[in-house]
């Protein structure tokens, strides 16, 4: 199943070094999460996906994220209960600009550390609304916890 | 003038009794644990009402949801289990003589999603099991707020309302983080309340004045004012009320009679107040309490403070103790449940903020002592009656602050004063009384009321309960503006590509002194224009969305004028900055004007890149720019360090005085620093002064550590600054070795350091402003950072509040190790390597 392996992937992400994918991962793994939460797909996950998409139902919401050099560039679009990622995007509520991958890692996901902690390390620069960002990062880190990380 | 009548000022036959002894017990044995009942209540009646998403929000339908709040709130009288460490449950007798608490958790974390709360959404699934200071949270707790609470406030928390309204770009500066904080988007707080009225005449008498008023007014924005008032207390009213009928059931099922009693004599003193007048110092107290938690319903508490308690509760006291109602040992039991009924919550404070402002309580101040309005001595038994429940309670909330009028207080008021900090390590501070009011008067204050000036959250004066003075609006990281400056309008924290300012030019072309301080003002100026006008925008946004008809209804002023306390409705009204980083950067210029200008020993290009090169290379230029016999510094008693400061508080006293505030008044300025000098210290890299890389700042107005080894030098430095520059409140930090051998000498000693800072003759014989103490010795802080299980309540000062030592970050802990500390017996300083962390 893609949902699968991209699960691994991420895994694998999390335990070695952080590539340029983890970023098109971390959204493609939440999409799928979603789905698979409601039924849309078949996933060896989808117990621990339980009740996973109540956090998008009624939720609308566009964020963009990149690197400074947009080398790595990816959008989340949440909207009508699903997620859609996608590639650029105009109009969002919230861009977020990470001087690298592990940068953003850490910004989502780190135990010591948290938003407030990457600005503060000047590794990550966000424009827009932050409430945004702090409902996304409640999400990345429900999954990640959903997965056993 | 009140008598003294206690004959042994120390009180020290008078002890814990067991009711407080367990109930402190139970106090620190309790996690806090997050609340949503008010987050939740309020969002409720925010969508039932259709209130968000609109262009304002009036006082009228704030009134409403308070009122809601308060009504529908659980009135708990007793709480009966908490969670202790490792997030177990434990249960206990609670018997406080106050019920209700300011959350529905024995000791909270009240929620307010209109400000920042929801910086902690990304944390709910780990706050539990976060390493420094965890909150407890209940997987359900944590589903509500995530599905039901925090998203309906994404575009309708204030930081956001004010970005989508105004777009302001000095929200970029403020995002950076390094340059100032602003703490609006946080609160309104940072003032003291009136709570005469509701004491003397109860809410029903004010409910009844508001309803006249409203009735006679023709001014709409009035007639609603006037509206609001009366639906924002009959809440409160109904929320005592609801304790007491709880009360009256749970004393109708208790088998014991001395619990019964105990029960229905809550139920009498809630159903009386706070609607009536108090009769007794218990319903004082009880009122007190009472207006208190309806207040922080509405006021996220960041520095909200309670005021000269010993003054307004006095004559209910002293009634009670003449009819003999109550003894001196049953005030000390009442006060003692009080104080931890005020610590009974605990700020919201996301991960990252911890290490800014880690350990902080809610820095809820009381004040005692000093003067009354005529300038008479105020010092009453009630004073030395609290001073004695503060020493056997050790609690870090409330933070007591003790005024000092020299002359007209007594000695044996100031020894008793220095005891007391002696015997609980770190409180009360000190404040002179002579250089306080003559601060406040030079900034337009009447004479009347800068003597009845009242201490908020660390240490700002303001006239007590009609002055909003908002003393945190602005917390400058001064250190800025000296990097702005020595590199040409970029900061090396966010990148030298990067032009923040107006480029100054480059130091190393300048050809005096008079001109880089000509480029840091410059600078300065910069920082103070962005940061005021974004405090200003934050200020419409709170009399667009957040208007605070409890406050207003509880404050001298506004039922006056007809008007909110947000729109200039207090008889006093300022703004007020607070400044981190200023022996820092004092010592800076001090370096700069000797080293490069004067003996031209260095170039200004060489010292430039020795800072930026962390000193490397250059290690014998850092050890003279930090030697004093060298290089001047500021707490020495050296005149031209010392005149670097002055000219630095001076300057921007002038340049913050020429902002006008939202509401129409004038800025001021403070030096205290909570724990800022330690988070923005992490943040910031070396300095001319000689401090190395991410080193700590230091505290409020006090001098750098380690490089003043002679007490008295080090105090005149300090009380030498003129207080009319500082009116915004200032922290000097000392640390004192505790000589407990000689007590008697060790408060000698004590009290003859406070009498010459209090006394010293500046200009004006006014003396230094405030003065606050550490006295435990550096083993014993060394050991609890070892071993903090063993020191759950080792109190300290940091800069302006009290913290338990042990829910300090690494970096502030250090920072309170390493400062300078004295020998009161020989007026030195004891050296000690650095503490590595």
């Amino acid at each position: 199943m893609p949902l699968d392996s991209e699960i691994e992937k991420i895994k694998d992400e999390f335990d070695g070094k952080v590539t340029d994918k983890f970023l098109e991962l971390l959204l493609k793994g939440m999409e799928g999460a979603f789905a698979a939460s409601k039924n849309k797909i078949v996933s060896i996950f989808t117990d621990k996906f339980k009740d996973y998409h109540k956090n998008i139902e009624g939720f609308k919401g566009r964020y963009l994220f990149r690197t400074s050099d947009n080398t790595v560039l990816a959008s989340a679009v949440f909207e009508n209960g699903d997620m859609d990622v996608r590639e650029d995007i105009d109009d969002w509520n919230v861009r977020v600009t990470f001087k690298n991958p592990a940068a953003l890692q850490d910004f989502l996901f780190s135990q010591n550390q948290d938003i407030l902690d990457s600005i503060l390390a000047n590794t990550v620069e966000v424009d827009g609304n932050l409430s945004y960002i702090y409902k996304f990062g409640f999400m990345a880190r429900d999954l990640r916890k959903r997965i056993g990380l | 003038m009140a008598q003294i009548t206690i004959k042994d000022l120390s009180l020290k036959d008078c002890n814990l009794t067991e009711r407080a002894t367990e109930l402190k017990k139970a106090y620190f044995r309790a996690m806090p644990e997050v609340c949503v009942e008010r987050s939740g209540l309020i969002t409720r009646f925010h969508l039932e009402n259709n209130l968000l998403n609109k262009d304002r929000i009036s006082i009228l339908d704030k009134a409403r949801a308070y009122r809601f709040v308060l009504e529908n709130r659980a009135p708990i009288v007793w709480h009966k289990r908490s969670y202790q460490k490792g997030m177990t449950p434990f249960e206990f007798k609670d018997n406080s003589f106050f019920a209700g608490s300011t959350t529905s958790k024995f000791k909270g974390v009240p929620l307010y999603p209109e400000f920042l709360a929801l910086t902690l959404w990304p944390e709910l699934l780990g706050i539990s099991d976060r390493a420094r200071n965890p909150f407890y949270l209940g997987k359900e707790d944590a589903e509500d707020l995530n599905l039901k609470i925090f998203p309906h406030w994404m575009e309708n928390n204030l930081l956001e309302l004010a970005r989508k309204k105004y777009h302001p770009p000095e929200m970029k500066i403020l995002e950076r983080l390094v340059f100032f904080l602003a703490s609006k988007p946080n609160c309104i707080s940072h003032t003291i309340p009136d709570f005469s009225k509701a004491i003397n005449k109860g809410l029903r008498a004010v409910i009844d004045e508001a309803k006249e008023k409203g009735a006679k007014a023709t001014d709409a924005a009035k007639k609603e004012f006037y509206a609001a008032i009366p639906e924002a207390l009959e809440g409160i009213i109904a929320y005592s009320k609801n304790l007491a009928k709880k009360a009256k059931e749970m004393a109708d099922n208790e088998p014991d009679p001395t619990t019964k009693k105990e029960l229905l004599d809550i139920a009498e003193v809630n159903n009386r107040v706070p609607e009536l007048p108090a009769r007794s110092f218990r319903e004082g107290l009880t009122t007190i309490w009472l207006c208190w938690t309806a207040i922080h319903l509405e006021n996220p508490n960041v520095g909200l403070s309670l005021g000269r308690l010993d003054q307004i509760l006095y004559d209910l006291y002293r009634k009670d103790i003449d009819n003999k109602v109550i003894t001196i040992d049953q005030a000390i039991e009442l006060i003692s449940c009080l104080w931890l009924k005020i610590g009974d919550h605990v700020p919201t404070i996301p991960d990252a903020g911890e290490q800014l402002f880690g350990g902080t309580g809610s820095n809820q101040a009381i004040t005692i002592g000093g003067v009354d309005k005529e300038g008479k001595d105020a010092v009453n038994d009630l004073s030395y009656v609290m001073l004695r429940a503060t020493e056997l309670m050790r609690l870090r909330d409330p933070n007591l602050n003790a005024r000092y009028y020299h002359g007209i207080n007594s000695d044996k008021y100031l020894r008793r004063l220095c005891e007391v900090n002696v015997n609980t390590g770190a409180t009360p501070a000190i404040h002179n009384d002579k250089a306080v009011i003559h601060a406040l008067t030079k900034k337009g204050d009447k004479l009347e009321h800068a003597r009845d000036y009242g201490v908020i959250g660390c240490v700002e004066p303001n006239s007590n309960g009609r002055h909003y003075g908002s003393t945190a609006s602005i917390l400058l990281n001064l250190t800025s503006a000296l990097e702005l400056a020595l590199f040409n309008g970029r900061h090396r924290h966010t990148g030298m590509e990067l032009v923040i300012s107006k480029e100054t030019g480059n130091p190393a072309s300048f050809a005096s002194f008079d001109e880089f301080k000509k480029a840091f003002e410059e600078q300065a100026r910069f920082l103070i224009d962005q940061s005021t006008k974004l405090n200003n925008i934050f200020g419409r946004i709170h009399q667009e969305f957040y208007p605070t008809p409890i406050l207003s209804a509880l404050f001298e002023g506004p039922m006056d004028k007809g008007r909110d306390i947000i729109q200039g409705g207090a008889v006093i009204n300022s703004s007020a900055a607070t400044i981190i980083g200023l022996a820092d950067v004092a010592d800076s210029l001090s370096a700069i004007e000797k080293v490069v200008f004067e003996e031209k020993s260095c170039s200004f290009e060489k010292l430039i890149d020795a800072v930026n090169k962390n000193f490397e290379g250059s290690e014998a230029l850092q050890k003279r720019l930090m030697n004093p016999d060298k290089t001047p510094k500021y707490g020495n008693d050296d005149k031209l360090a010392d005149a670097n400061v002055k000219w630095i508080v001076k300057t921007l006293d002038r340049a913050f005085g020429e902002k006008e505030s939202y509401r129409g008044s004038k800025y001021r300025v403070g030096y205290w620093t909570m724990t800022n000098h330690a988070g923005f210290g992490r943040l910031m890299k070396a300095l001319p002064s000689g401090r190395k890389d991410r080193e700590n700042f230091t505290s409020g107005i006090t001098p750098v550590s380690a490089v003043t080894p002679v007490l008295t030098k080090s105090l005149n430095s300090v009380a030498k600054q003129p207080p009319e520059y500082l009116s915004g409140g200032v922290a000097l930090n000392l640390k004192y070795t505790p000589e407990t051998g000689d007590m008697e000498k060790m408060l000698d000693n004590f009290a003859a350091s406070v009498k010459g800072f209090v006394d010293y003759g500046n200009g004006n014989g006014t003396g230094g402003m405030e003065i606050q103490f550490n006295v435990t010795t550096h083993d014993t802080f060394v050991d609890a950072v070892k071993h903090p299980e063993k020191y759950p309540e080792l109190l300290v000062r940091v800069s302006g509040y009290t913290a338990y030592f042990k829910d300090l970050n690494p970096q502030m802990q250090k920072e309170i190790i390493d400062r300078t500390e004295y020998l009161l017996s020989k007026g030195n300083y004891v050296y000690y390597e650095p503490f590595n962390l």
